[in-house]
């Protein structure tokens, strides 16, 4: 008997259901009407979620991200480590997504976890927790592209190490590029970068003028990859005295 | 120590020998605040926190809500998908609500499957939306025995400081509310159905209901709306489900034994909450 996708912890609906299909689905995206994405559309909320120790929340155009983190608290585990560990976890809602995610764990959440973890493990001093570990929980609400999403859970997760009070090099500001056709395009919209031939994401940390984390994906030449890495470079630099500043200004009104 | 700034440096102690209190012995310090007819967080036994309720903010669903009751926060999303009816219930759709609390919502939550806390929240609340019959099934038919709309109505704790089951109540039915559907047509031929996004119909909700939770402590102080310090010290949880017209749908009551009176002095101010909260939505 085939295995039917019952979750005995949650209430069940059908066994299969469809997303609709629209029948003028047809029609091309405008791709040329966009609304310029200046840098000082994403500036974390801090304090949001008052159960954390530290806590940031995202929203850009159709992109919001909730971040928490706890710690640093005690591992579960018993060998014991010199220094601390950082775990990201990252959870899709089910309707983050144009179509409705199941609410299990899969294969792209978990690449997504260690895209951020990468990006934000070099800043943090973790020589100074030992046997200790810091969890990084993000919760995306509105989806809107993975580079999007790796990009400000990224910043999100930087930003509330920052709010915890965690001891980091630096603040880490990501920011991603797509290239459609000879253009590239910052902060692109899942619609772009399904049009795009090639994303790049990267994460640095501006305070120290160093990357953290590259991801290239696609078609493009080493020229083409090294112009968006510096524009995303630029726009990184923009981005960390925007959300520096917030910071500064939340902490001053405690 | 200086002896100048004397002000200071004792009020900075005094709040953390509080803290320390209130974390090794919070029976203790609940009943002490109790005892001045007060509530740790400053609110009188039924008082109620402020809600706030935030509609249609995520385009990715067909309809959301963001609830915020004092710090519990929880956001809810519609998806609408086409499925095939039940054989015994041609007619009918499917509405399928779930409660997740996630790690990031509180420290008490680890990663993993929802826990036994999140899958008694599911079931209260599809009990709840069943029970009040606030949306009729037959209206999710697009053709009958061939396609029906589901939803799937999913709430996501974002933090959790107690109440969590008036909240997400809370969350679904302004999500529900929020949930626009696009025209569907079956075509008999070809046997699938096909939308169009140019119109986009609000769902029809016969009645609009609103939850209130209490808490008994020894069986005298009725504290309303418990805070997630309160929830595990009171010894009984009374819930009290009431519609806009002030008729009572359900009463839950669980942890020990109550008295008449004091079920009966919930179920009315619960009403007059009802009242309060219909402007909201």
């Amino acid at each position: 008997m085939a295995q039917s996708g019952i979750d005995r912890r949650r209430i069940n609906g059908p066994e299969e259901s469809f997303p609709p299909l629209f029948d003028d689905d047809d029609d091309d995206i405008e791709l040329k009407t966009r609304r310029g994405r200046a840098p000082g559309d994403i500036r974390p909320i801090s304090r949001s979620i008052s159960q954390a120790n530290g806590s940031a929340y995202i929203e850009t155009e159709k992109t919001k991200i909730a971040c928490a983190v706890y710690g640093p608290r005690q591992s579960k585990t018993t060998t014991y480590s010199e220094k601390g560990r950082l775990n990201v976890e990252v959870k899709f809602t089910p309707f983050s997504c144009t179509r409705r995610r199941a609410p299990i764990r899969d294969a792209e959440d978990r690449s997504l976890a260690v895209s951020i973890h990468q990006a934000i493990v070099s800043s943090i001093r973790l020589e100074l927790f030992p046997k200790s570990t810091i969890d990084v929980f993000i919760t995306i609400i509105e989806n809107d592209g993975i580079e999007g999403c790796i990009a400000s859970g990224s910043l999100a997760a930087s930003a509330a190490l920052a709010d915890a009070g965690i001891e980091m090099l630096g603040l880490v500001a990501s920011c991603s590029a797509a290239i459609i056709g000879d253009d590239i395009q910052l902060d692109p919209s899942e619609a772009e970068a399904r049009a795009s031939s090639g994303t790049v994401i990267l994460a640095c940390m501006p305070a120290l003028d160093s990357i953290t984390s590259v991801w290239q994906s696609g078609q493009m030449s080493a020229d083409i990859a090294l112009k968006c890495m510096e524009q995303c470079h630029e726009r990184c630099i923009d981005i960390h005295s925007i959300v520096a500043q917030s910071l500064l200004e939340h902490r001053g009104t405690n | 120590m200086s002896s100048s700034s004397t002000a200071n440096p004792s009020a900075a102690d005094e709040t953390l020998r509080g803290q320390i209190f209130q974390r090794l012995h919070p029976r203790v310090y609940l009943e002490r605040f109790i005892a001045e007819k007060i509530r740790p967080d400053g609110r009188a036994f039924d008082e109620w926190r402020n809600v706030s309720v935030n509609v249609g903010s995520i385009s990715t669903a067909d309809g959301s809500a963001l609830v915020r009751m004092g710090d519990t926060t929880i956001v809810c999303g519609v998806k609408a998908e086409i499925a095939e009816p039940e054989l015994d219930r041609p007619d009918q759709g499917f509405l399928v609500p779930n409660i997740d609390l996630p790690a990031i919502c509180s420290p008490k939550f680890k990663p993993g499957p929802p826990t036994e806390e999140a899958q008694v929240l599911s079931d209260k609340l599809n009990e709840a939306l069943v029970a009040s019959g606030a949306l009729s099934l037959d209206s999710l038919c697009i053709h009958p025995g061939k396609a029906v709309w589901t939803l799937y109505v999913d709430c996501t704790c974002i933090n959790y400081d107690g109440n969590a089951f008036d909240a997400a109540l809370l969350a679904m039915l302004g999500a529900l509310r929020n949930t626009t559907l696009p025209k569907a047509t079956y075509d008999e031929e070809r046997g699938r159905t096909t939308c169009s996004r140019k119109t986009r119909s609000p769902l029809r909700l016969t009645r609009n209901f609103a939850s209130m939770s209490f808490g008994v402590l020894d069986t005298s102080h009725v504290l309303s709306d418990p805070t997630a310090f309160e929830e595990p010290l009171i010894d009984v949880a009374l819930t009290v489900i009431v519609d806009d017209r002030g008729e009572l749908i359900s009463t839950t009551e669980s942890g020990g034994a109550i008295s008449e009176e004091t079920l009966l002095r919930c179920i009315s101010r619960a009403k007059e909450r009802a009242l309060q909260l219909q402007k909201l939505l």
